[in-house]
């Protein structure tokens, strides 16, 4: 793997060169953005790289990306050397595996900032001043996911499914758990008493897998699967294009991604739930800009920050009947008033 | 024959067809490390050849529409599955070329390989997509399922025949059952299986009798490529209809382990492509009994643990059993 990705890395490099001769022209701060993992999962990391681009172009930060690969030895030496590297002075990295990482390396960095999206450090056991956390209040998107599904299940306009609704993990980790706690709250109170169906591929880049699970699932008697899985989530959207049915998909807008390409699996996409990552690091980099990000503490977004939402895709949107969308406008608005906490996978109530 | 029955029958062909299913890329590029193993080279690189397969298939399906609009839609999938074979093959071909004619290791070359098929495939899909993680931008196409005419009605065998969806079992999940027979019978019944196991059972008394073993080996890297390549297509234009970076996701090895474990016989390995295939869709089934996540992932594991020790220990007994029989027979005579 080292020397593709080497190679890959350079290629990335070599394509982010000239914004960041610009760059050092005007003298603008640099950016480092360290993916624990690959872009081009459709989903988070690219989401993720969205909010770093578009950082570029608003905020004139000169951007770098580097991608550390699946193998979880080489994260910590990753972060490491660009935090040594003394050329940036902010790293944005994601992710709950990573958030001990930033633990350990951040306070003998303290003149790096550090921005963790979708992680926390743990403020209390170290002296981390120069680390701003963010956590996503999944639960709540995933909780929207399920009055959906419920919903349009429970209405009986999919031919062949029964009162059923599915879900297809990627692992059991919190952040997972944690959507799927949502959605299993949002089925049962739009419809009680509706099975919902939870399995784990036990991979985030092994579509096959998600396939099978959906058309076991499928074949059950869902109606709609939410998937959280990454990239295996692909298959899960085949499988609804094949039976039928309806998936919901995750953390980007995935119908928009078959638009063009299979104009027939985006018409099977209901909506996404979309974990605005590109959003929120916009929102903490302008901080940081102005002097104003709150370092050295957790900030919680959710619903009402809009950083988690569902995402339009008018195909779909068609098959769901009138009081469903209602339905989910509504148990949108009590989160949003905080008449309605929704139940979360993560100890003490909170991400 | 009663409801229940019916029922549970049905269930057993949903199950046999989604193993069917599953099994198909092992049982492909299981055969195809049982012929370059007989033949004395172990082909380590399944997995890279059909990571490249898969790649070169649903890129070519997909250009082949860009490049040939008017062409019939029946012909870009049968393309791609040209241009898949043909790049998983020239990579078996590379391994024979380093260790037939530079002296690599079989080993060490075949794992380079797979580690250069995880980053090529990646670097030309994001040269060609800029995508670095499927292909999902790109319309490709999937090889034709056959569907047996007429048995939409009849209760357990038409699931069996047509799968659960009614849609018929993928054009390759019948070509893995004729390459199984074919494999079994030119291994056993033709001079070339004979000669390519002669090589790999004894280089040294083939080269005395005269047989070209080098060109053989050739032949045996070759034919594994080939074979393990329409595992590969099968993935990516066929179980799905897209190719995502690494997504043989250790098929490749099992399949190396299947060859091992079947004994280094075409049956036996192909039995446990299927056990191995079996253990995936019990994984996928076992979450709607509400069976811990834990639990489900280590089934396929476990079942490969257990099947090899099962098979070690029959190994044992029939070996005890033939010793004591030979000195039963020493005894009374």
């Amino acid at each position: 793997m080292r020397a593709p990705a080497l190679a890959l890395m350079l290629m990335v490099m070599a394509g982010l060169a000239p914004a960041g001769a610009r760059a050092a022209e005007g003298g603008s701060p640099r950016v480092a953005f360290f993916v624990n993992g690959a872009l081009g999962d459709k989903s988070f990391f690219d989401s993720a790289a969205r909010g770093l681009r578009q950082a570029e172009a608003d905020l004139h930060l000169a951007t770098r990306t580097i991608e550390g690969g699946y193998d979880p030895t080489r994260w910590e030496s990753g972060l490491v050397d660009l935090a040594d590297s003394g050329d940036f002075p902010i790293i944005v990295t994601g992710t709950y595996t990573m958030g001990p990482l930033v633990q350990k390396v951040a306070p003998d960095y303290p003149d790096v900032t550090f921005i963790l999206f979708d992680g926390v450090v743990d403020y209390a056991h170290c002296a981390c001043g120069n680390v701003y956390s963010m956590r996503f209040r999944q639960n709540e998107g995933g909780y929207l996911a399920g009055v959906l599904a419920a919903g349009l299940a429970r209405a009986g306009t999919i031919p062949g499914a029964g009162e059923m609704v599915g879900l297809v993990g990627a692992m059991p980790i919190p952040v997972i758990n944690d959507f799927a706690a949502g959605y299993g709250a949002g089925a049962q109170d739009a419809a009680p008493g509706i099975t919902v169906l939870r399995q784990f591929a036990n991979s985030f880049s092994d579509p096959a897998t998600g396939k099978e699970i959906a058309e076991a699932q499928y074949g059950q008697g869902a109606g709609v699967i939410f998937q959280v899985a990454g990239a295996t989530g692909q298959g899960v959207i085949e499988a609804a294009e094949e039976t039928g049915r309806y998936v919901i998909g995750v953390d980007s807008d995935q119908a928009a991604l078959y638009r063009a390409s299979s104009p027939r699996r985006a018409a099977r996409i209901l909506t996404s739930v979309m974990k605005n990552v590109d959003a929120a690091i916009l929102r903490a980099l302008r901080l940081w800009q102005q002097g104003r990000l709150p370092l050295g503490r957790t900030e919680s977004l959710g619903l009402k920050e809009g950083a988690i939402g569902l995402a339009d895709n008018p195909e779909a949107a068609l098959t769901v009947p009138p009081t469903v969308r209602a339905a989910v406008a509504a148990a949108r608005q009590r989160i949003i008033d905080g008449t309605l906490t929704v139940p979360t996978a993560f100890a003490g109530g909170q991400p | 024959m009663s409801l229940d029955l019916i029922a549970a029958g049905t269930v057993a062909a949903v199950v046999a067809a989604a193993t069917l299913r599953a099994a198909t890329p092992i049982i492909f590029a299981s055969l195809g490390g049982l012929v370059s193993e007989l033949a004395g080279c172990i082909n380590v690189a399944l997995e890279g050849v059909m990571l490249v397969a898969a790649f070169a298939g649903v890129i070519t399906s997909a250009y082949s529409a860009l490049w040939f609009p008017d062409a019939p839609l029946w012909l870009h999938p049968w393309l791609g599955c040209a241009a898949g074979l043909l790049a998983g093959t020239a990579l078996a071909g590379l391994l024979a070329v380093f260790h037939l004619e530079l002296g690599a290791d079989l080993i060490v070359a075949g794992i380079g390989l797979n580690i250069l098929a995880q980053g090529l495939t990646v670097l030309l899909m994001a040269h060609l997509t800029g995508d670095k993680g499927s292909t999902a931008s790109l319309t490709s196409f999937a090889l034709p399922s056959l569907r047996w005419p007429g048995m939409g009605g009849v209760p357990v065998l038409g699931v069996l025949l047509n799968g659960d969806g009614n849609a018929g079992h993928n054009v390759l999940v019948y070509g893995a059952l004729a390459a199984t027979g074919w494999v079994a019978w030119a291994l056993r019944h033709t001079v070339f299986g004979l000669r390519l196991r002669a090589a790999g059972e004894n280089a040294e008394a083939a080269l005395a009798a005269g047989l070209p073993v080098r060109r053989l080996r050739y032949a045996g890297l070759l034919l594994s490529g080939l074979l393990t390549s329409g595992g590969g297509v099968f993935l990516g234009m066929g179980y799905l209809t897209l190719f995502q970076a690494d997504m043989a996701a250790g098929r490749g090895y099992l399949a190396l382990a299947a060859v091992f474990l079947g004994g280094r016989r075409p049956l036996g390995t192909v039995a446990a492509a299927l056990v191995f295939g079996g253990a995936t869709v019990m994984a996928a089934r076992l979450g709607l009994l509400a069976v811990p996540a834990e639990v489900v992932f280590m089934i396929p594991p476990l079942v490969t643990i257990a099947a090899l020790v099962l098979v070690k220990q029959h190994q044992r007994l029939a070996a005890r059993r033939r010793a004591a029989a030979g000195r039963a027979a020493l005894l009374s005579s």
